[in-house]
């Protein structure tokens, strides 16, 4: 029977970090089955977007003052629209035209958000704020960071918005039906290019969210995006394509399997090493594409 | 002409030649076989860490330096290159394009992880250095002359062979198998045989590349190659070489190639504080580069097929 | 019969160039069911999508309650009230049978209770189904959600494709009632059927098509005793591709 404070360790050193990392995998997943649902393509800018929405929340509290969380609103909205802008210019036009082209774009979209980030913000690593923050304290042993609540929180909260809207609003159904059949969609009035539209400003605002909670959790850098547009994908494959919320669960579990792996499951040393945690991801994921591309959960064959 | 504008124009005319070769690459495995790579910069990043560990003189932290012949070091970059390149594609090869993508990518990442982490092989962050060139003895700039015309004979042997090959029987049959694969299945043809082949033949391509850049940087690392502005890059240049065909991946080469090095040089005009941000200046570019291209010349990158009505009223 | 609700007149057109209609003529009015039976191949479904604008016309006409319609996109013509079930992808496989009915109704803005209550009077299988995902309906059931769906917006005119392929010979049975009593409501019916001879027994008229042509119309009575037609074109699924 192991001792409380093996467990609470357990809990505060990889449980709680693996629930944080999942949380920002899980924000940046549903945007990408989102869009794999209703556009059918991989979006491969989807990371360098959560980087934008890091950025754009720095400005807003470099510029007011404000602290990172309250930042988020204003920051999202704003990547929300840059989203809609970027698919009106560089995907719109490759509707009709075969998927693999709208890859090829996004591929140049992802470059552009990232040289236009460095342009703009530099390349060194920042933080939203300086100085250590004093965890909070549980069960007189059991440290948890407070932002580590807020973000699991926020998170948790934003899932549960999104099952509503997918469930019980108009444009939620219609995006549903769009991802389901979009020649039958466009047959029962439903407009395919608001529906398209809704699901941009989605995407780009939860891929700013995410992207603000690993700068609230850790910094941020011009690469930060890139170096979770794997396990993002690797989530939203996980959750099967086109159903936004197994996304968010594939990307809660893709985090809690990253931390979980470096635990010393089996003896002193960690089950994975931490050099290869990232890479952990990336080899679930190929491996999901070659044997099981539905996903775990029956999601579509794309 | 002084010198340095010689050196310049030569190292401009190899880097063409080398991303020519990477692109000729490319174009076997999209234009003949029908399969998006995105991780190229995998395949590359193989040929050069294996000519590197092989042809480097003995260092003390560091496997390797078996100090062998430059020739030898290329062909097991060369073979390397391949043996992974078939792997994928017999495992990949039923993946819609997307999902391939995703897996190069994934691959390929993969790889540079182990590239970085694995020190004891490749030198890990810090990489090879050291790496012997081919007529690095003779004076300069001849011997950078014999290096470019080395690399110009390559991409020369390479487009004839290759462009031979498409006329040929085998040729034929991969010609078949992009224009219409269950009518070539249904002839008998290996399908996923025959496209693992081109697969690994232009991975092969691509660990050649990959080789031949790291002999002539003398220096290879996890990130020397910049794997996504490889990749990158040889996509840009394949689209805008007007894909699918050789002639087009060598001038798609040569023309980004010269836009990118000539931006650079512009760039080294200008004020000390804009250098460093000069290089995202570029990169933006040939973002919007790639854009424009895609979007004004995108009909030349698939063979477009009239949509197929579905079965039930074939007529 | 009175001025018929559609006609479409000496449509050409088909995929990517090809042309699969060289002129064919086909005529709803406003209380009939037309049936369009022909081999494989003859463009049937064809006729159906170019009406419907799915499909490119070269030349030809469409004209709805007088109304020209020609090339008119599909959405354009849900708002005008003709409704349209394609043969396959019919139903959103995802969204229950609620919400599938309930994307049928979009465009309305009124409450659609009583119009979805008639549905399920229609078809009181479905009734019980309403918070199944349609997807795991059977064929039968889903081809139910299908007309359903399409009937949402109360439409003047109703076009189906080929209704009850793959269904078992009772369901067939069940889906033609069906179809009459939606008919017998006042909605006019094209349909495209394979089960020629099943479908002539509840039509008004019937065109038989063949290499994308008229081959004969008339009335469905007239269709089904005359011989030739009975011996070359009825009597079920694909014989002979014509192209």
């Amino acid at each position: 029977m192991p001792d409380w404070s093996t467990v609470l360790d357990f809990v505060g050193l990889y449980l709680i970090p693996g629930l944080v990392t999942g949380s920002i995998y899980a924000l940046g997943a549903i945007g990408v089955s989102l869009l794999f649902g209703i556009l059918r393509f991989a979006h491969f800018a989807h990371g360098d977007l959560m980087t934008l929405g890091a950025y754009l929340a720095l400005s807003v509290v470099t510029g007011f003052g404000w602290p990172a969380l309250a930042a988020v609103p204003l920051a999202a909205a704003g990547a929300a629209i840059i989203a809609v802008g970027l698919d009106r210019a560089f995907y719109r036009p490759f509707r009709q035209r075969p998927t693999i082209i709208s890859v090829i774009a996004s591929f140049g979209v992802m470059l552009m958000i990232r040289s236009a980030v460095q342009l703009i913000w530099g390349v060194q690593s920042l933080e939203y704020k300086s100085g250590i923050e004093r965890p909070l304290l549980f069960f007189d042993q059991l440290r948890i960071q407070e932002r580590h609540i807020w973000i699991v929180g926020v998170t948790g909260l934003l899932v549960l918005a999104l099952h509503l809207l997918l469930t019980r609003s108009r444009i939620g159904r219609a995006m549903r039906a769009v991802s389901d059949e979009p020649d039958l969609a466009r047959v029962t009035g439903i407009s395919t290019e608001r529906v398209i539209q809704v699901t941009w400003l989605i995407g780009g605002a939860l891929a700013a969210t995410s992207g603000i909670f690993i700068g609230i959790d850790s910094h941020i850098d011009s690469y930060m995006g890139w170096n979770l547009l794997l396990p993002v994908f690797a989530a939203a494959i996980l959750g099967g394509i086109g159903q936004p919320i197994g996304a968010a669960a594939g990307g809660l579990a893709l985090g809690l399997i990253e931390e979980l792996s470096t635990y010393p499951w089996i003896g002193d040393n960690p089950l994975v090493s931490p050099d290869y945690k990232t890479g952990l991801a990336f080899a679930i994921m190929v491996a999901l594409l070659i044997w099981r591309p539905t996903g775990l959960l029956r999601g579509r064959q794309f | 002409m002084d010198t340095g504008t010689i050196l310049y124009l030569l190292s401009l005319a190899t880097m063409t030649g080398l991303y020519a070769i990477l692109t000729l690459g490319l174009n076997l495995q999209w234009g003949f076989a029908g399969m998006f790579n995105a991780g190229i910069a995998g395949f590359f990043a193989i040929g050069a860490y294996a000519t590197s560990i092989l042809t480097t003189p003995p260092a003390e932290d560091r496997f390797g330096g078996f100090d062998l012949p430059i020739p030898l070091g290329l062909a097991a970059g060369v073979l390397l290159s391949a043996v992974l390149g078939y792997a994928i594609a017999r495992i990949c090869l039923r993946l819609k394009s997307d999902y391939l993508a995703i897996a190069t990518i994934g691959i390929a990442e993969i790889l540079r992880l182990t590239l970085r982490n694995e020190a004891w092989m490749t030198g890990g962050n810090r990489g090879i250095a050291g790496i012997p060139r081919p007529f690095e003895d003779m004076e300069q700039p001849w011997g950078e002359l014999c290096f470019l015309l080395l690399v110009a004979g390559i991409v020369v042997v390479l487009y004839v062979a290759i462009e031979r090959a498409w006329h040929s029987p085998w040729g034929r049959v991969m010609r078949a198998i992009r224009e219409n694969e269950e009518a070539a299945e249904a002839a008998g043809k290996d399908v996923v045989a025959f496209r693992a082949h081109v697969f690994s033949l232009g991975a092969a391509v691509m660990g050649l590349a990959g080789g031949l850049m790291a002999h002539y940087l003398k220096f290879i690392g996890p990130d020397a190659t910049e794997p996504i502005l490889t990749t990158f890059l040889a996509w840009v240049m394949l689209i805008a070489g007007g894909s699918g065909n050789n002639r087009g991946a060598v001038l798609g080469a040569g023309v980004i190639w010269v836009i990118w090095s000539g931006t650079e040089l512009l760039t080294q005009r200008l004020p000390p504080d804009w250098q460093t941000r000069s290089s995202y200046i570029r990169v933006f570019l040939i973002g919007l580069l790639l854009q424009i291209v895609l979007q004004r010349f995108s009909h030349g990158l698939l063979p477009e097929k009239p949509p197929r009505p579905p079965e039930s009223d074939s007529g | 019969m009175s001025a018929p609700l559609l006609e479409a007149s000496k449509l050409v057109g088909g995929y990517g160039g090809m042309d699969i209609l060289n002129g064919v003529d086909i005529a709803v009015g406003s209380s009939e069911i037309v049936v369009i039976v022909g081999p494989n191949g003859a463009g049937k479904s064809t006729a159906m999508k170019a009406i419907v604008g799915l499909i490119p016309l070269k030349s030809g006409h469409v004209a709805f309650a007088g109304e020209d319609i020609t090339g008119a996109a599909p959405e354009h013509l849900t708002a005008r009230g003709i409704a349209y079930v394609p043969q396959e992808r019919n139903v959103f496989r995802t969204l229950t049978v609620e919400e599938n009915l309930a994307m049928g109704a979009y465009l309305r803005r009124d409450d659609i209770g009583p119009v979805t209550a008639r549905i399920y009077e229609l078809f009181p299988a479905l009734k019980d189904k309403r918070r199944q995902r349609a997807g795991e309906l059977s064929g039968g059931q889903r081809q139910m959600v299908a007309i359903g769906r399409a009937l949402m917006i109360e439409p003047r005119l109703l076009l189906l494709d080929e209704p009850t392929v793959g269904l078992s010979p009772k369901v067939i049975e069940e889906i033609f009632e069906r179809i009459q009593a939606i008919n017998g409501a006042g909605v006019g019916i094209l349909m495209v059927e394979q089960n020629a001879r099943a479908a002539l027994t509840i039509a008004h008229r019937g065109y038989v098509l063949a290499t994308g042509r008229n081959r004969f119309a008339d009335s469905a009575e007239a269709l089904l005793a005359n011989r030739d037609v009975a011996e070359a074109f009825l009597g079920g699924a694909g014989y002979g591709a014509d192209a």
